[in-house]
């Protein structure tokens, strides 16, 4: 592959508007030598392309510095460790760099069984917010206005369970214009006519492309409920019904897992607000049952524990 | 009249909307539409920001001349979908005991028109329409076709990541349509490229006037500045492109190219070319139902996957070669047209990072400039 965008580092120390600070010249070093010490087969980060940052795979010692870290980094790079990744697990043990929200997905990975710590060795970078939008020239400085909604109320500046952890402390993300919990308030405000008039008119974008399920760390299933025509659970036709079916579906297989990455939505090439329903399942799960997905692979899910003064009034 | 430029003001293409639609007839064009809108405000972030508006164009049919949106972007969708709809009734059945009735779906049309249709997307179908009369003829894509009036809006090339040129489209070109808008000063000229065009402009002669030579010059000037633009982000020989492809299926380069895809259909999904459908039987009750064709993607693991269980591509490698032998090498060896028309839409929905003017380059370096091959 030519590298016409990428890896090339220009005389004022940046690669392809990425700024090589202290932490992302760390970074480069414990890749390198992870790869040159044979302690990993591939290292998966970040690097910048040309059309901003996107996943790198290094295997290569030498090519460590394209690697890259700032705020356009918004890829929850979890996703590859998933098992249905068949294509990178077979490059051998990886070396995988995570930023604090990132580690909760590994931690679903673990506390589902589908990952073994052992077999991944974790960069961690600090993190103080990454943009909405990634796809630019250089990293800009976060605002309110550009600031992935997702960050605002993020606790993690470090994340955890990693082996090597890298870059400056760093600042609280700014509060993005209006947050995604407002949003969802708003919504709720709304009387049921018009909650199911914007549902209905933002599943009809659906084309059924999967991406949401396809980019998803925590959607693991080997053969994916969708895909399974005996019977038909799901019809695959993106006409009103299946859309429904579908993305009413894939909401609920999350709750309780989901870990908030927001990659569903920004893969989503008609722009459905997933997050929306994600963190709202989120909030329902949390007044249930009293749980909010962490980093601590040790803490059951409630999907996977069943307690006796689990709440059941809803059962009638 | 085919040969014939004239003049047409912006209010009189849009009356000229008007008129069709006052007629009946579908336009179906560019609309903005605002993704702020109620009820869909909720739906982005960026309808919270002041001083932003969101665009967000789409193919639409007109339900009034003054939504045709005439700023020369790119549709989040292409025109595909007019043609070959997301999903689709083939036919539909009732059964009782052992009797079966079938029952057919209409094959013609009511005829309609597009207005500003990007030149990538109408040439998609002129290269589509291949597959479609290859053995079986398709009638409801064949009915559509020969239903549709298409008119081109000369593209000024939306962004780097637009290489039409690369693969024999051009951005005022008018392959898959009737004619062909260019803007110049105060309107548009206006020519037609087919009969069908022919016909759309002599119904419509009163909004048109003679254009003056100054302003074909200017919009022969813009359209030759666009196609420069467009074919510097991209400069590869698609013949030797897709011979390469033909004879190096097990390269390391085509056979490991898809090491950050998510393995999603959202490039076949936007993709203007990609015509591969699922035929699925959807039962509505008991004893009838409704089978259709629906959009598939060769991106998915059950495209090929064999009732044995046995899947002949079944990595995500070896399903995205196969996009991009199809497109590249299998297509134009079986009918001389490309299945791509350099829209760059896959690229710029691909938030992984697939890249399809890096892989395109890498792939005619290697064909015709091995020498520089990074090892």
């Amino acid at each position: 592959m030519s590298e016409t965008a990428t890896g090339a580092q220009t005389s004022d120390g940046t690669a392809g508007g990425a700024k090589v600070t202290a932490g992302v010249k760390e970074l480069r070093e414990i890749a390198r030598t992870l790869l040159a010490e044979g302690d990993v087969r591939v290292i998966i980060g970040w690097e910048a392309a040309r059309r901003g940052a996107r996943p790198v795979f290094v295997t290569d010692p030498a090519e460590a510095d394209r690697l890259i870290f700032d705020a356009r980094c918004v890829h929850n790079l979890v996703t590859y460790l998933n098992p249905r990744r068949d294509h990178v697990a077979e490059l051998g043990k990886i070396g995988l760099i995570v930023k604090g929200c990132d580690a909760k997905a590994v931690a679903g990975l673990l506390r589902e069984a589908q990952l073994t710590r052992e077999d991944v060795v974790l960069i961690g970078v600090r993190c103080g917010g990454v943009l909405e939008e990634n796809e630019m020239p250089a990293a800009v400085t976060l605002t309110p206005d550009n600031v992935a909604p997702r960050c605002y109320g993020c606790d993690i500046r470090e994340p955890a369970l990693v082996d090597h952890l890298v870059g400056e402390p760093q600042p609280e993300p700014p509060r993005p214009a209006q947050t995604i919990d407002e949003r969802i308030a708003a919504l709720e405000d709304k009387p049921l006519e018009e909650r199911w008039a914007f549902w209905t008119e933002q599943f009809s974008k659906c084309v059924r492309c999967y991406a949401c399920r396809q980019v998803c760390p925590l959607c693991v299933c080997e053969r994916c409920v969708a895909d399974k025509t005996r019977p038909q659970w799901i019809e695959p036709s993106p006409h009103a019904r299946g859309n429904l079916s579908w993305n009413i579906t894939r909401a609920l297989h999350l709750a309780g897992r989901c870990v908030g990455c927001g990659e569903c939505e920004r893969f989503c090439p008609v722009g459905i607000p997933l997050s929306l329903m994600n963190r709202k399942l989120q909030q329902i799960v949390a007044e249930r049952y009293g749980y909010t997905v962490g980093d601590d692979p040790e803490q059951a899910a409630p999907i996977g524990d069943y307690r006796l003064d689990d709440g059941q009034e809803f059962i009638k | 009249m085919s040969d014939e430029r004239f003049f047409i003001s912006e209010s009189d293409l849009r009356a000229l909307a008007a008129d069709l639609l006052g007629a009946g007839t579908e336009v179906i064009a560019p609309v903005a539409v605002d993704a702020c809108a109620s009820p869909a405000a909720m739906a982005s972030s960026e309808c919270l920001r002041p001083g932003m508006e969101p665009e967000h164009l789409e193919y639409r049919s007109l339900t009034d001349a003054s939504q045709l949106d005439l700023g020369r972007g790119l549709p989040v969708l292409s025109l595909k979908g007019y043609f070959l709809p997301e999903h689709e009734a083939l036919c539909r059945w009732k059964q009782k005991g052992t009797t079966i009735e079938i029952e057919a779906v209409p094959t013609e049309f009511a005829p309609r028109v597009v207005l500003a249709a990007k030149p990538c997307d109408s040439a998609a179908l002129a290269v589509v329409d291949e597959v479609m009369n290859w053995d079986d003829k398709d009638e409801l894509w064949n009915g559509r076709r020969a239903a549709t009036t298409i008119i081109n809006l000369a593209c000024p090339v939306v962004d780097e990541s637009c290489f039409c040129t690369a693969v024999g489209a051009a951005p005022d070109a008018v392959k898959g349509a009737d004619g062909l808008l260019t803007p110049v000063k105060g309107g548009y000229v206006f020519e037609a490229a087919t009969g069908k065009g022919g016909v759309l402009l002599e119904a419509h002669q009163a909004r048109l006037s003679p254009v003056a030579d100054a302003l074909t010059e200017a919009a022969d000037a813009d359209n030759a500045n666009a196609r420069a633009h467009v074919a510097a982000n991209l400069d590869i020989d698609a013949g030797s492109v897709r011979d390469w492809i033909n004879t190096h299926f097990e390269d390391p380069l085509l056979a490991s190219l898809a090491i950050r895809c998510n393995g999603c259909g959202a490039c076949s999904s936007v993709c203007p070319t990609c015509h591969c459908f699922d035929i699925v039987d959807e039962e509505e009750g008991v004893g009838r139902g409704t089978r259709r064709r629906c959009w598939d993607t060769c991106q998915a693991p059950t495209f090929t996957l064999h009732a044995s269980g046995h899947n002949p591509r079944d990595d995500q490698h070896s399903r995205y070669r196969q996009r991009i032998n199809h497109k590249f090498s299998i297509y134009p060896l079986r009918f001389g047209e490309v299945l791509c028309t350099g829209c760059g839409r896959c690229t710029r929905v691909c938030h992984a990072g697939q890249d399809l003017v890096e892989i395109l380059e890498a792939i005619d370096i290697a064909a015709r400039r091995p020498a520089e091959v990074t090892p």
